[in-house]
């Protein structure tokens, strides 16, 4: 009896599509599809800038899909695709200067926990990205450097205080009935 | 909490995709994207390869008549005689270069294998252009 499109691995879906296979990649969009707006939504972008830049993710990932092999995940390798379109639509020429961090202090919410995705409007834009890059599509500092036109040390720099930021926020906040609570 | 073990529950926290409520419609969206690119690139190759046979077939087929000699139009533009003879002068340029090489036979002349060339040439200038507008 065939497996349904919902039981095969990702890996299989892949190599189905990239022969051709449109339906058998609708299932991997259907599959990976927010993740990969989530992260671009993290990085900075609006919802409809993030869903445009999300779709010409996937349809490139499709084109090329041969070349997935199954190494790492199939949503990282699209994240990754995502990530640098993203960055390249933004036309990132300029230099990130000491950015703009310290802007609109974020408070808890009232049962003393904050999300990952409100934690990240905290951090200054060159750390949010930063950051979003490393943990989010998991792109290694050097090449981080290379996509923003940053200096290396720059790049782990705005990713170490980013972090600091984060674990600042991430961080289980005591509640008034004395309990911490967690991270979401 | 030490930054040697804050690092992973980011990357945990990353992991964890939002839940958003137009999933379906986003993947419809991409999958519609892709039968009209799946489409546009299959007419354009069809295109492609009908104009390309065609200049080929036409071209061997007239190759194999008796020569002409060339003539100057005396009907017609200057630019058109102009393109005459620059094609005359690329046939002959042609011719002998094939007939140093022995690469000529009495099916192929010089401007056949010119036309055939172009053929080849505009084929593979659609095929470009429908990759390039791929990657655009």
């Amino acid at each position: 009896m065939p497996k349904s499109l919902r039981d095969l691995h990702d890996v299989e879906l892949a190599a189905l599509a990239a022969a051709g296979g449109r339906r058998e990649f609708g299932e991997l969009v259907r599959r990976h599809g927010s993740a990969v707006r989530g992260l671009l939504r993290r990085m900075g972008a609006q919802a409809s800038e993030a869903d445009d830049v999300a779709q010409d993710a996937f349809i490139q990932a499709f084109e090329k899909c041969a070349e997935f092999r199954g190494d790492g995940t199939f949503v990282a390798w699209v994240k990754r695709i995502a990530a640098r379109l993203y960055l390249k639509r933004r036309g990132r020429e300029a230099r990130y200067v000491e950015a703009i961090a310290d802007e609109g202090a974020m408070a808890p919410d009232t049962h003393g926990h904050v999300d990952l995705d409100e934690a990240l409007k905290s951090l200054g834009e060159a750390e949010r990205l930063c950051v979003s890059l490393c943990h989010g599509a998991g792109l290694s500092h050097p090449e981080i450097a290379s996509a923003l036109n940053l200096p290396l040390g720059t790049v782990k720099s705005h990713v170490k205080r980013g972090l600091d930021k984060l674990r600042a926020r991430l961080s289980p906040q005591p509640t008034s009935s004395g309990r911490a609570a967690h991270v979401v | 909490m030490s930054s040697d073990d804050f690092d992973p529950m980011v990357e945990r926290a990353f992991s964890r995709s939002p839940h958003l409520a137009d999933a379906e419609d986003f993947a419809k969206a991409v999958e519609t994207r892709l039968k009209r690119r799946g489409r546009l690139r299959t007419w354009a190759l069809t295109l492609a390869g009908l104009v390309g046979g065609w200049m080929a077939v036409t071209q061997s087929l007239g190759g194999m008549m008796p020569d002409r000699a060339p003539q100057t139009p005396a009907v017609g533009s200057a630019a058109m005689r102009d393109l005459q003879l620059a094609a005359f002068d690329a046939q002959g340029s042609l011719q002998a270069m094939l007939d140093q090489v022995g690469l000529v036979d009495a099916g192929a002349t010089g401007m056949s294998m010119f036309w055939m060339a172009c053929a080849a040439l505009v084929a593979t200038a659609a095929l470009g252009a429908v990759k390039l507008f791929q990657e655009i």
